[in-house]
């Protein structure tokens, strides 16, 4: 096999590429450049049906680059459709003609829950956070629901959230459906690993490890009992040198995506 | 107050913000960095409104403008921030320390209170917001209810009314008639249905024979329209599609000034709140070449 040289951003937007196929239909918010790229080039290779509505208003944008915001026009070139957010964006939302939703909070728990609010106490904050915008709506509506974070710690990953600004599995087990809420998280994919969801207990499990990144890395960087898988830990695939290509030239050449990256 | 269709609606930017009284609850357009009436807010700031409850459904720089200029009692919204750029500095600060209020939703619960008042019903339902500590903040107006038949939740989004609506579009007409081009895609319908007057500032007059030519163009008919303003870069340093971007340059030496109290006072002063009209607003920011910078298209 020919080694390829890769980045930690291209590898988490190749990975959440590879989750995404011809059946899915995603809009994103703000500064999900990740995901973005994702979108873009599952598309540009194995999802040539793939929807991707910019900013979730500009339907089928092909932007040559990506601008400094993906909530605003600097994506939205290429469009077949610009859709008005209350009539058509929250419509396709509710319908579930929208399935896919890709978030990240400043806190995540054990069932993919986030927190984008506070921290610390809500009525005296540490840190007055922006807010969960649509994330309590979408989380409710969306039923394939994808995390990241570009920093895997024990200040994210937490065991108990200060805030529940967007569902995940909620409580874990049943809760979404007896909720009447559909599907759930799928994947979350960090610098560090992949997790997904034990099916019945909903808890967030290992999946693969990134290459480099040994098992007890990420326990100590997860702030709740990390499930583990049945059999093996794999170690998550690498990128093949044409998505690399086509990431690089076509998707984000001016690597937009490492925005999402502290300094 | 949806006034005489006969009166012509265009006013000037001091009478047009003089429509907004004290402790009256204004809505402002737009989204994140879009399509917000920012002339109209530094006006309020200007006349030194105050006690304002402020409806922004997703929003940063217009709300942290008018906390920094000492108009807000309440803020009412789902997301306040720069996004990439940062967090909005007075107003994460100002709720830090309790000197506003903030009355939080997520922004389906406000689309649907907004619908609420602007349909007269009691209250509109959805599954948004189900399950998370959103719903547990405000069970006053938004409260969880079960189908009666099929005993399912939803939450019940009661009527949010709002005072006066200010959005900003790209054309009117002198009667008030407005349409955005090439057509709304934020939100600003749900709060000009909301409100009882509305304020909408446009990059241009134009004559009223072109919305006859084109009516399955026009957002807004006069009767939703109570005073119309044209202010060309009356979005700046928001953008106004597809006429001109969001300036980037703004909003980083924006945060940048805020990490220091007095160079932030100093940026304010001169950046936003001295300059005595837009005209001069806009020469603050760098006039033609910022206006070069953020241009997109001719129209």
């Amino acid at each position: 096999m020919n080694r390829v040289d890769y980045s930690i951003d291209e590898l988490m937007v190749v990975t959440l590429a590879r989750a995404f196929d011809n059946t899915t239909r995603a809009f994103n918010g703000a500064v999900s450049f990740i995901p973005v790229c994702a979108y873009l080039l599952a598309r540009k290779t194995h999802a040539p049906e793939l929807v991707w509505a910019a900013s979730s208003i500009a339907i089928d944008a092909d932007p040559a680059r990506l601008g400094e915001s993906t909530l605003s026009d600097s994506i939205w070139d290429g469009a077949a459709m610009l859709s008005s957010s209350p009539f058509e964006f929250w419509a396709y939302a509710q319908g579930r003609r929208y399935n896919t939703f890709a978030f990240r909070g400043a806190q995540i728990d054990r069932f993919g829950n986030v927190n984008n609010t506070v921290i610390g106490p809500y009525d005296t904050p540490k840190v007055r956070l922006p807010g969960g915008g649509g994330m309590a709506d979408l989380g409710c509506m969306i039923p394939r629901i994808y995390l990241w974070s570009t920093t895997h710690n024990p200040r994210i990953f937490v065991e108990k959230l200060d805030f529940r600004s967007g569902i995940g599995w909620g409580d874990g087990g049943n809760h979404r459906s007896e909720l009447g809420l559909p599907g759930g998280p799928q994947l979350c994919v960090t610098n560090l690993c992949v997790m997904d969801f034990q099916p019945g207990s909903r808890g967030m499990r290992l999946r693969s490890l990134h290459p480099g990144v040994d098992l007890e890395q990420v326990r100590a960087a997860t702030g709740f009992e990390l499930l583990l898988p049945d059999g093996e830990i794999t170690i998550t695939d690498l990128p093949l040198a044409e998505e690399l290509r086509i990431l690089r030239d076509e998707v984000d050449p001016t690597s937009m995506r490492l925005r999402e990256f502290p300094a | 107050m949806h006034g005489c269709p006969e009166l012509k609606k265009i006013e000037n930017i001091e009478a047009a913000a003089a429509l907004v009284a004290d402790g009256s609850t204004i809505a402002l357009g737009g989204l994140s960095m879009n399509s917000t009436p920012m002339a109209m807010v530094r006006e309020l700031v200007r006349q030194g409104k105050k006690d304002l409850s402020v409806v922004a459904i997703v929003n940063g720089m217009a709300v942290d403008w008018l906390i920094a200029g000492g108009c807000v009692r309440r803020v009412i919204s789902g997301l306040i921030s720069f996004e990439g750029m940062g967090l909005a500095p007075n107003f994460r600060h100002a709720v830090e320390t309790g000197r506003c209020e903030l009355e939080e939703y997520s922004e389906y619960l406000l689309i649907a209170r907004l619908r609420a008042a602007a349909t007269h019903v009691p209250f509109i339902p959805t599954k948004a917001g189900l399950g998370t500590d959103v719903i547990d903040l405000h069970p006053d107006t938004t409260r969880v209810e079960y189908d009666p038949v099929t005993g399912e939740p939803y939450v019940a989004c009661t009527p949010l009314k709002v005072d006066v609506a200010l959005v900003h579009a790209n054309e009117a007409d002198s009667r008030g008639n407005v349409r955005v081009n090439p057509k709304l895609v934020w939100m600003d319908n749900e709060i000009v249905n909301a409100a009882q007057t509305t304020i909408v500032s446009v990059e241009r007059i134009i004559p009223h024979g072109d919305f006859l030519a084109e009516p399955h163009r026009t957002t807004y008919p006069r009767f939703m329209v109570d005073a119309i303003v044209e202010i060309p870069w009356g979005a700046y340093p928001s953008s106004c599609f597809p006429e001109y971007r969001h300036d980037r340059e703004f909003y980083e030496t924006y945060s940048l000034a805020a990490a220091d109290p007095g160079q932030f006072r100093e940026f304010w002063m001169e950046r936003v709140k001295e300059p005595a009209s837009h005209v001069e607003f806009m020469r603050a920011q760098g006039g033609a070449g910022t206006v070069l910078r953020i241009r997109r298209t001719s129209t």
